[in-house]
């Protein structure tokens, strides 16, 4: 792992490392198949839907118990719920799951049944759980009942203390260096065949820091799985070491995300501002979108291991990505003939914001300017600081244009409503607007509310490509290429199950298995 | 003599409680904080209010300093965000990880920079003396991120020893604890000690040539007595004389931290706590960070007077 | 003497070709190539494959892997070299896809070379310009504290101490968030000039303060005082002068530190906008694995210091009396 975990409650933190050691000790009522993005039956069983949609009555598994041996009844479903929406802690997971806003109520029938109530239909339905780690009220509750949940399970417990569903528990922690977790006795999940899960007995994550010890620990054999993707300059030596019959390389194709332009729409933003005429227009991002080539933007950023991309889905995304949505064509000429009528004889001339240290925005930013000065449209790019990066935007200070990527953390649109509906606060051209800024974005809202509260797919699928038809045609957010994503790791790990979203081979720990030696893996 | 000393340990704690507030206000100035580095560019405007509520970061910085400063009265000095644990938990920790770095370092520094400095002073010509400097030059002309990275590399090419961490991971270790230890600091130590050696080598070997030229040795060699003898009893105590006096600068430094040298061998020392606090504006964590440094500091500072006047007591109080 | 001479034309070698990089860089720095990222160095060649020769003149690269960044010299039409062309002393030929690359491309498909010459402008003048700053700064204040001793001596100390404590990467966080956003690359010079010179003092001031405690003892400078010389003239020609080899000395390290340091402000937003180039980001860019195994040509900027950082040493160690064995 690059950081150390922020601590063991996931309720409190969602950085990389604390939701990997959740993935780890922890179980979800359903599971989200990273691979197939399906939904699959974890410690529920089954469900069935009522008539108008709003509640869902869920089996749980049978004589399932926590790493510390209590048995887990639906009292602890219940206790996860109230843990994760309780106020005085402010947990990070509140947020995700929340329909229009509003929490989920749940309520305990028997020991091995639960009914979640909607506040509202919701298509995706029982997906949302995926987002919520079941939680020892055994452990917990005299916390809960304090209002010190914000201040359990931090990185001083003790090991023994943190009880979970799943694989695996942590056995050691010795801060700054590695956890070293341990196979869960009690854990649920059986294999076809019947066997015990998991495969492995013990799994040791070591904390480096810089991604360039990580490429050489990986390939030298020190370790043999990391979380994160491999970047493009780092193929050659691994190629190296897969050659050498030390690694494997696993080309999972281009991913989900990519980097986004986007202008400054809110409503008199630039009203003092000369450039008031032309900045906001969707003519100018036309034209940047028309500039850029995209290939040549692949080949450049990502070295060739990228595709062009014209929305925020890309094709990865099988299940929501619609083909028929309309490209913008690479026509330099016309870009500046568009750029022209907007600001005739102008200069124009902005300033791009974007992230100091992460190279594909540093990258993509310089091709971007190049691109755009042969169009005679000049861009002051300004890499800053994460953090001031950030601050400026979250505070509505004043900007013209960032380069940045937000990930999204599911593949299914009504999982991110943040994003595209106008109030959200992922709406990143225009975050919290209240109201619909343009008549287009109004439509969107009413688009998007629809397909969420929808319970068919295909009437959802339907909706979603008009939403991706009416971002194409404005672009509040301008995309270029999208990575292909490359996972190595070492030759004694198998039955691995990739997947696109990170971590790419970890989210499924429990069928991990290492070939006949030293039962041992690490990462 | 004891006046001296208490004067130096008043403005030692002086230093301290400046260095550290100076870092507060610092890291209040920088923008961001601590909500923004942990909720990211897509947090709710609720939530984000919610998390500053929970940390206190709400509170104007004359509020936040003045509860710091009551707290730290009582030698409580705060306690971590992004790790969650008290500072006077986590920096102890970090620092004695750090003191084994810097001391093996230093010694082997130590050990080879001033012995080679002297005899680069002493001959100005030679095979030898020249490659010595032209070995110095090389490293001082490195960046610590390249040196750092450049033994990383080599050790994974040669796979003799580990990359990085302090050791401990493996469940069968041969030799023990101790020995794991030591192979792990091998590369980190390395990366720490070559330019400092370096730097050694260099101001030894300039203090050694001019005192060499000092009239009292050419007047020793006249009457006739062995060249070595007056290297060694007149000449070289004069000579540690500027090596001396950033000695102690060394040291403090050293006890920091380096941050390069222990992000790429992945050391956890208090180099890289110090700026993995800054970028994630844990303001508690700052402070601390920066008066554990001034602390070191003044320790070698003092170090360094009181070996100075030990080598030369001409400018003894 | 001979030593000195080697190394003032080391030293006067990059100070021309920094003030003639125009002319002697067949790019900019900004120039790039955009299929020819960490392209390896175009070496001049006089004699061709079939043994006739030639004007110097050079091989293209074609690419061979895009990923893996592989090229591959193409040997059937050698492109020759042009001299005194458009300002430039020699250059390949750039429309054909042909670029005089004599130490390579860096990740960006920009010459290395034009890049270090350059480059040499920024990191030369900043460093140098803040040596000397700090040289001034420590030398003042440690010849103050080494002469009047005692309180004043204290305080200069500790003063110097909260300077080296002080994390500068704090103060160019804070600092940057003033500045505006867009940054102009002279006050980014004079910030930096200013930042270094103050940091880099304390190392100079301990050591001379440090000589001159103990040459103030010996017999010439008590000898001078007593003679109704003023505190400032002994301190100015008698005690300062005994530190001129440290203070040498001590630059010629900071020197390099301070092109490093540069690098690492920027990282924090302190640095010089794009495209002005500087061998401390030139260095940082190629602080990667792939630099030590693959693309060597990317760690010139540490074979330049090390070029300049020799001069700078053979110049100063010269100043020693004979040796007398």
């Amino acid at each position: 792992m690059r950081t150390e975990p922020a601590s063991f409650n996931r309720l409190t933190r969602r950085d990389a490392s604390t939701e990997l050691v959740s993935i780890l000790t922890q179980a979800k009522l359903v599971r989200v198949n990273r691979a197939t993005q399906e939904i699959e039956p974890w410690l529920a069983t089954s469900w069935t839907r009522s008539a108008d949609g709003l509640r869902y009555t869920m089996k749980l598994r049978p004589n399932v118990a926590f790493s510390d041996g209590q048995p887990f009844t639906a009292d602890d479903v219940v206790f996860s719920f109230a843990a994760a929406y309780d106020e005085r802690s402010a947990s990070v997971l509140s947020d995700s799951l929340q329909v229009n806003g509003k929490k989920l109520t749940v309520a305990a029938v028997d020991p091995l049944t639960v009914i979640v109530t909607f506040p509202a239909p919701f298509g995706p339905g029982v997906r949302i759980l995926d987002n919520l780690p079941i939680f020892p009220k055994h452990k917990l509750q005299s916390a809960l009942d304090a209002g010190t949940l914000a201040k359990a399970w931090t990185l001083e417990t003790p090991p023994a203390e943190l009880a979970g569903l799943g694989p695996f528990v942590l056995s050691d922690y010795v801060p700054g260096q590695r956890l070293v977790f341990i196979k869960n006795p009690h854990y649920f999940m059986k294999d076809a065949a019947g066997a015990s899960l998991p495969y492995l007995d013990r799994i040791t994550a070591q904390i480096i820091p810089d991604q360039n010890a990580e490429m050489l620990a990986l390939a030298s054999g020190q370790i043999d799985l990391t979380s994160d993707a491999m970047r493009p300059e780092d193929y050659a030596p691994l190629r190296r070491a897969k050659n050498a019959g030390r690694l494997q390389l696993l080309d999972l194709g281009v991913g989900y995300d990519a980097d986004s332009l986007w202008f400054n729409l809110k409503p008199n933003a630039f009203a003092a501002d000369p450039r008031a005429s032309w900045i906001q227009r969707d003519e100018l991002r036309r034209a940047i979108s028309m500039a850029v080539d995209r290939k040549h933007f692949a080949d450049t950023v990502f070295l060739g291991a990228g595709a062009p991309v014209f929305g925020p889905e890309t094709p990865a995304n099988r299940e929501w990505f619609s083909a028929d949505v309309p490209q913008t064509p690479y026509d330099p000429a016309g870009a500046k003939a568009l750029i022209e009528s907007i600001a005739p004889g102008q200069t124009v001339r902005f300033t791009l914001l974007t992230q100091k240290g992460r190279s594909s925005l540093e990258r993509g930013s310089a091709v971007i300017r190049d691109e755009l000065q042969k169009i005679g449209v000049i861009v002051d790019v300004v890499p800053l600081d994460g953090n001031a990066l950030i601050q400026r935007f979250v505070s509505g200070a004043a900007y013209d244009a960032i380069y940045f990527r937000a990930a999204a953390t599911d593949t299914d649109p009504a999982l991110t409503p943040d994003f595209w509906f106008s109030f959200g606060s992922a709406h990143m051209w225009d975050i919290a607007e209240p109201m619909p800024a343009t008549p287009w974005e109004g439509q969107i809202d009413a688009l998007m509310a629809k397909q969420i509260a929808s319970a068919d797919l295909a009437e959802r699928k339907r909706l979603f490509a008009e939403v991706q038809k009416i971002f194409a045609e404005h672009q509040p957010a301008i995309y270029f290429a999208a990575p292909r994503v490359f996972v190595a790791a070492s030759t004694r790990v198998t039955n691995l199950a990739p997947a696109l979203i990170r971590p790419h081979l970890l989210w499924a720990p429990d069928r991990i298995a290492v070939a006949a030696g030293a039962p041992r893996a690490t990462h | 003599m004891l006046a001296y000393l208490a004067r130096r340990f008043l403005f030692a704690l002086f230093l301290v409680f400046a260095v550290s507030s100076a870092s507060l206000l610092l890291v209040r100035m920088a923008p961001g904080d601590y909500a923004t580095e942990s909720l990211g560019i897509t947090a709710r405007a609720a939530t984000m209010e919610q998390t500053r509520r929970l940390y206190g970061l709400d509170r104007s910085f004359a509020q936040q300093y003045g509860h710091w400063l009551a707290r730290a009265a009582h030698f409580d000095f705060g306690r971590s965000m992004a790790y969650d644990r008290p500072v006077a938990d986590l920096i102890p920790e970090r620092a004695a990880n750090t003191a084994i770095l810097a001391v093996t370092a230093l010694f082997a520094a130590t050990a080879l920079g001033i012995p080679l400095g002297i005899i680069t002073g002493s001959r100005r010509t030679g095979l030898l003396p020249a490659v010595i400097r032209t070995v110095s030059i090389t490293l001082l002309s490195m960046p610590p991120l390249l040196t750092s990275l450049f033994l990383v590399f080599f050790a994974a090419r040669t796979g003799w020893l580990p990359l990085g961490g302090m050791g401990g991971g493996t469940a069968d270790v041969t030799g023990g604890a101790l020995v794991d230890l030591v192979r792990h600091l091998i590369v980190p130590a390395a990366a720490l000690a070559m330019p400092l050696a370096a730097m050694f080598e260099r101001l030894q070997s300039q203090a050694m040539a001019e005192t060499i030229g000092q009239p009292f040795v050419l007047a020793a060699t006249a009457r006739g007595v062995p060249r070595l003898r007056v290297v060694w009893r007149g000449a070289l105590k004069a000579a540690l004389r500027p090596v001396t006096s950033i000695y102690g600068l060394v040291v403090g430094t050293l006890l920091s931290g380096s941050f390069a040298v222990e992000m790429i061998t992945s050391w956890p020392g208090l180099g890289r706590l110090m700026l993995d606090a800054l970028r994630a504006r844990d303001v508690y964590l700052v402070a601390g960070c920066a008066a554990a440094g001034s602390v070191f500091l003044a320790a070698g500072t003092l170090l360094s007077d009181a070996a100075l006047a030990f080598v030369d007591p001409r400018a003894a109080e | 003497m001979m030593g000195r001479r080697i190394g003032i034309v080391l030293v006067a070698l990059w100070c021309v070709g920094a003030l003639g990089a125009a002319s002697f860089a067949p790019h900019t720095a900004s120039d790039h190539f955009d299929g020819l990222l960490n392209a390896p160095p175009t070496l001049p060649h006089v004699r061709d494959e079939a043994g006739a020769w030639h004007a110097p003149f050079i091989y293209r690269w074609r690419l061979v892997d895009q990923l893996e960044q592989r090229y591959q010299e193409d040997r059937t039409t050698g492109v020759p070299l042009r001299w005194l062309r458009g300002g430039h002393v020699v250059e390949g030929n750039d429309q054909a896809g042909s670029p005089l690359l004599l130490l390579g491309a860096d990740g960006f498909g920009r010459d290395v070379f034009s890049r270090l010459l350059f480059g040499a402008r920024t990191s030369l003048t900043l460093s140098i310009a803040a040596a000397f700053g700090a040289m001034m700064l420590g030398g003042a204040i440690g010849g103050i504290a080494g002469y009047a001793g005692g309180l004043t001596d204290d305080l200069l100390m500790r003063a110097s101490d909260f300077i080296i404590v002080l994390p500068a990467m704090y103060v160019a966080l804070a600092l940057r968030s003033i500045l505006p956003l867009v940054l102009e690359p002279r006050i980014v010079f004079v910030l930096l000039a200013i930042i270094f010179a103050v940091v880099g003092a304390p190392f100079i001031s301990r050591g001379v303060r440090a000589i001159v405690r103990s040459e103030g003892r010996l017999e010439y400078a008590v000898a001078a005082a007593s003679l109704g010389a003023g505190h400032w003239r002994v301190l100015g020609r008698h005690l300062l002068p005994a530190t001129r080899g440290f203070i040498a000395v001590e630059m010629t390290m900071l020197i390099p530190a301070f092109i490093v340091a540069e690098a690492t402000l920027s990282y924090v937003g302190l640095g010089f906008p794009e495209p002005i180039a500087s061998w401390g980001t030139m260095l940082r860019d190629a602080s990667d694995v792939r630099a030590f195994a693959d693309f060597p040509w990317l760690l010139s900027p540490a074979a330049a210091m090390f070029v300049l950082v020799l001069g700078l040493n053979l110049i100063v160690q010269d100043r020693r009396p004979e040796d007398w064995h």
